[in-house]
């Protein structure tokens, strides 16, 4: 059940990244990177 | 201001944030290594999984603490670290634990019996991640501060509403992360359940004649000074309050109620033959009203906002600026110790005698870590 939820937190770690790449806004892509922190903790299983 | 996207910019956010990450990650992971102890001699160390195999290798095995004294009597279990928010239910256990000589029947400590609630600290809290202590030889002894919940990266998937399996009460789903929701726990059920039903197992297993179940309650709340006791254990904790009424320290006596369930002083009543008794001690970094909070405010319950609340009657405790630590730790202590002078008064044979541990007075005038025994002595 783990694995399953981590790879759904890893899809949308991707989906925020890959937004943060197309975003012409630097205000969005800093949203999009404050949005990858918690992502990246959870997905390391660490907060 | 608007400033115009490009990949390289986000690329550098990017990393920043996985700068940030890693920084962050580390802060919590610092939250992992163990606490120390030093028990006193005659104490057997054992792990919780032995009374459920279920927890053995998981991060939630709780170290258990057993002392027999050399007169056969009864068994008596004291439970800290329920919730890691209230501290002086840690430190009470710890007092027991290092200073405790049994002469008569078994002591069961564990301190830390949510011993996942210490890997982390609650979202929004401000809470320090530790609270420490100056010993009697000028060291310094520390201890996690943690959550009261479970930390979550074992308790996925929380569900909307958690369902207490015995019972069908309904609470908010976080509550399953609550080891006191979640008695008399389930073998297969999630880990806080599991850490539940192997103590329920443990109380039946080892006969445990007196249960106490340390907590600490915010200064708002009604159910704080006071001791929580099942049918089966009122009539030792009527003369309990007695006696501490007499020493000049007051304290509430409340029936466990028949209908909240999921706790130590309604399940344990319930589901083993033990006498359940739960107590609260006022601790003002739990409340609501608080200000700032740091590991200050959670050693010495001093806030400038509960001093506006006391007068204006907001509050269930006398509060004249302060809570300290050796103020709550003494109440806990004090409470056990008239127990145990009652328990052997009424039930000689279920009786446990134990020595070395210091009164109430001597706890307020030399503070908690004058008790704790030192590290660099220990070696540790």
């Amino acid at each position: 059940m783990t694995l399953i939820y981590r790879a759904i937190v890893l899809f949308v770690l991707l989906l925020t990244v890959r937004c943060q790449f197309r975003e012409k806004d630097f205000w969005k892509q800093a949203t999009a990177a404050l949005v990858v922190i918690p992502l990246v903790l959870r997905l390391l299983m660490i907060k | 201001m608007k400033f115009k996207g490009t990949r390289f910019s986000a690329t550098l956010l990017l990393l920043v944030a996985l700068v940030i990450s890693a920084l962050a990650g580390m802060d919590f992971m610092g939250m992992w290594a163990d606490d120390s102890f030093v028990p006193a001699p005659g104490f057997e160390k054992k792990m919780l999984s032995q009374w459920h195999s279920g927890l053995a290798g998981t991060p939630a095995d709780t170290p258990v603490y057993i002392q027999s004294g050399e007169e056969t009597g009864g068994t008596v279990l004291i439970l800290g670290g329920t919730h890691p928010t209230e501290p002086a239910s840690l430190m009470t256990s710890v007092l027991f634990l290092e200073r405790a000589h049994v002469t008569k029947g078994r002591l069961i400590v564990i301190t830390q019996a949510n011993l996942l609630g210490f890997t982390h600290n609650s979202p929004q809290e401000a809470h320090p991640q530790s609270i420490s202590f100056t010993t009697a030889d000028g060291g310094t002894r520390t201890f996690r501060f943690g959550s009261r919940l479970t930390n979550p990266i074992y308790e996925w998937p929380a569900p909307d509403i958690y369902i207490h399996p015995a019972s069908g009460q309904q609470l908010p789903g976080k509550e399953r992360g609550n080891l006191n929701r979640c008695y008399p726990g389930v073998p297969d059920g999630s880990i806080t359940e599991q850490v539940a039903y192997a103590l329920t197992e443990l109380v039946r297993g080892e006969n445990v004649d007196l249960a106490f179940d340390l907590h600490e309650a915010s200064p708002e709340y009604p159910v704080v000074n006071a001791i929580v006791a099942h049918e089966r254990s009122m009539e030792l904790a009527a003369m309990t309050v007695m006696d501490l009424e007499a020493a000049g320290i007051a304290m509430r006596l409340e029936p466990s109620p028949t209908n909240l369930r999921g706790l130590t002083h309604r399940e344990w009543g319930n589901y083993t033959e033990t006498m359940p008794i739960l107590m609260e001690t006022g601790n003002p970094v739990q409340g609501r009203l608080r200000g700032r909070t740091d590991e200050r405010l959670a050693i010495t319950g001093e806030d400038k906002a509960y001093m506006k609340a006391a007068p204006l009657g907001r509050l269930y405790i006398p509060y004249d600026g302060d809570q300290r630590m050796e103020y709550r730790v003494g109440r806990h202590t004090a409470a056990i110790m008239s127990f145990l002078d009652n328990l052997e008064m009424a039930y000689e044979e279920q009786g446990v005698l134990v020595e070395n541990i210091p009164t109430f007075e001597e706890i307020q005038e030399k503070g908690v870590g004058f008790f704790l025994a030192p590290l660099k002595k220990s070696g540790l």
